[in-house]
């Protein structure tokens, strides 16, 4: 993949004998939301923190914008913009004051990134609340400030709606969404939130312990998902035999006396639920179930639910 | 670096430590001049002058500005893992070892200012007794001098609090430990009668800036206790340019050490 802001190969972190990532192969393309998804302690933090060089990788490789994050640091880090675990900031700082040590360190003139970044997160400029007295949701707001302030090219946010409450994350969503569609920003989200992942990314990358399961864009995972028509019929067994004998359906499964299901979508459901009612079954329900991302998380890790 | 200093001095923002350690320069100084009887019965503005100064230089900075340092560098080094921000600074990014000597920078410019204003407390306690502050000036300046030779003498003990990394109650132990036993070999003759060269009396803080201070003071009104230590030392005085290559030379390598071990220690 050539368009891709993000790389790795390889990429390998151990604590001692615990491999916390291993062998993940991350391709984040530019322009595009990538949402990493994993249960809490799949590897997701520690992915980002070695894309970020907070942690170095036991083995394998970090390329961002094309280029190695070794030995590029200075001018890759720059472009980047993120908000990794919990946000952290002085307390005993206002968040305008926070964000000013933050601005000068990065050459960041005009006090106008600052009022933006506050703006954009609802947070007000030259306020007197100290950090200390922030709300979790505020806290989590500035930090979101702070990775966007200097209008990074890309943005690597772990878990930002953490702490946020409904509003706040439908806020959020809709301002990351914003940044990459009207911004042309890139970004990478990790969450363990499966409903926000699907609403808000355009790929996912599935992660469960340290191993990149999964990677493709949303539209290619739905396409995955497995699709089945559910008929509820006053006699099943009849009603099978009308589809298999007479309409050439084979992928039929009587799950009851009055229930069965069908696999193969190509059936016409109105010409089947009039075969039905022709042949003097009462039809109660007929409909199509389609299988969720949380039940196609499920399968591929061969596990419990994420969240 | 300016910058780094700079966001080292926006930080101290509603943290009363810092400025009370500052404060506490002028507590020796005011104590003595309100409540010893010998600092009310000064003949003469230069012997006022010289006996506070001298009580600056022997009380103030041994037994307060010393501690004060290893104290407030716990502080500083510690509060980026304290508040999670290091990840933050990494990111901009800001190297550790850049951050770390920006800190100690700070350290240095406190440890002036805490000689400074210890220093003009005196001038004013002694412009308030109505004395002619004789000879002020060239000890303020030797008091900035020590300020900057007890900064230097502090970085050992501020490499092993950042070794100890967090452990508050062992660093303060630590603390009091090298505070003691500069002011005690200070003030021993074992360790202020040695020669300039790799010696303990050379390489201590507390019997180094002994060496170098003491000869600035006037011993022209001194009593018979004071004379003899005088005519012990003198020998053994050591130069401004001797005392700063020292300093010097001490700073550049436990600077460089403490750059290192901050640097290590994971974020």
């Amino acid at each position: 993949m050539s368009d891709c802001i993000i790389e790795t190969r390889g990429l390998t972190k151990r604590y001692g004998e615990q491999v916390s990532v291993s062998d993940l192969d991350l391709h984040v393309r530019k322009g595009r939301i990538y949402g990493l998804l994993g249960r809490n302690g799949a590897g997701k933090t520690t992915t980002m923190k070695m894309l970020l060089g907070l942690t170095a990788p036991t083995s394998g490789t970090v390329s961002l914008f094309g280029r190695p994050l070794k030995g590029n640091e200075k001018h890759i880090l720059p472009r980047i913009g993120s908000l990794i675990e919990s946000p952290g900031f002085y307390p005993n700082l206002t968040g305008t004051e926070n964000l000013q040590i933050f601005a000068r360190l990065r050459g960041l003139q005009s006090p106008n990134y600052i009022k933006g970044a506050l703006e954009l997160v609802n947070l007000p400029y030259r306020d007197r609340k100290r950090y200390a007295q922030y709300s979790l949701g505020m806290k989590q707001r500035l930090a979101i400030a702070l990775a966007v302030m200097h209008d990074p090219e890309l943005l690597i946010l772990d878990e930002p709606i953490n702490g946020l409450d409904p509003i706040g994350i439908a806020e959020v969503r809709d301002f990351i969404r914003a940044l990459c569609d009207e911004r042309g920003k890139t970004i990478l989200i990790s969450s363990h939130i499966l409903s926000e992942i699907a609403l808000l990314a355009d790929d996912i990358g599935i992660i469960d312990h340290g191993i990149l399961l999964e990677e493709e864009s949303l539209r290619e995972l739905e396409a995955k998902n497995e699709k089945i028509l559910r008929f509820t019929v006053s006699n099943a067994p009849v009603a099978a035999q009308l589809l298999k004998g007479e309409m050439g359906v084979r992928d039929v499964t009587v799950e009851s006396d009055r229930e069965l299901t069908v696999r193969d979508l190509r059936l016409d459901t109105g010409a089947a639920v009039r075969r039905f009612v022709e042949a003097g079954l009462v039809v109660s329900d007929a409909h199509l179930y389609e299988d969720t991302l949380e039940d196609y998380f499920k399968r591929i890790t061969g596990g419990e639910g994420i969240a | 670096m300016r910058n780094l200093l700079r966001c080292e001095f926006a930080k101290l923002r509603r943290k009363p430590l810092f400025f009370a350690a500052a404060a506490v320069s002028a507590l020796i100084p005011l104590g003595c001049a309100l409540f010893l009887p010998d600092f009310q019965e000064f003949a003469s503005g230069a012997e006022a002058v010289d006996g506070m100064m001298s009580t600056l230089f022997q009380m103030s900075a041994y037994l307060l500005l010393m501690p004060a340092l290893v104290v407030l560098a716990a502080n500083l080094l510690f509060e980026e893992q304290d508040n999670d921000t290091l990840k933050n600074l990494m990111t901009v990014p800001v190297s550790k070892s850049a951050l770390a000597m920006a800190k100690m920078a700070l350290l240095l410019l406190f440890s002036i200012a805490f000689m400074a204003v210890g220093g003009l407390v005196i001038l004013l306690i002694v412009l308030a007794a109505g004395w002619e502050p004789v000879g002020f000036l060239r000890l303020f300046f030797v008091g900035i001098g020590q300020g900057i030779m007890m900064w230097a003498g502090a970085l050992p003990c501020i490499l092993l609090v950042v070794l100890l990394n967090r452990s508050y109650i062992v660093s303060v132990i630590v603390t009091f430990f090298y505070t003691s036993v500069n002011y005690i070999f200070g003030l021993n003759d074992l360790f202020i009668t040695q020669p300039f060269g790799l010696n303990l009396g050379t390489l201590l803080p507390g019997p180094l800036t002994f060496r170098w201070y003491f000869q600035y003071l006037d011993f022209s009104n001194a009593g018979a206790e004071m004379l003899g230590l005088l005519e012990r030392v003198s020998p053994y005085f050591v130069t401004t340019a001797q005392a700063f290559l020292v300093t010097g030379a001490e700073a550049a390598v436990f600077l460089a050490l403490i750059a290192l071990v901050y640097k290590r220690q994971g974020v």
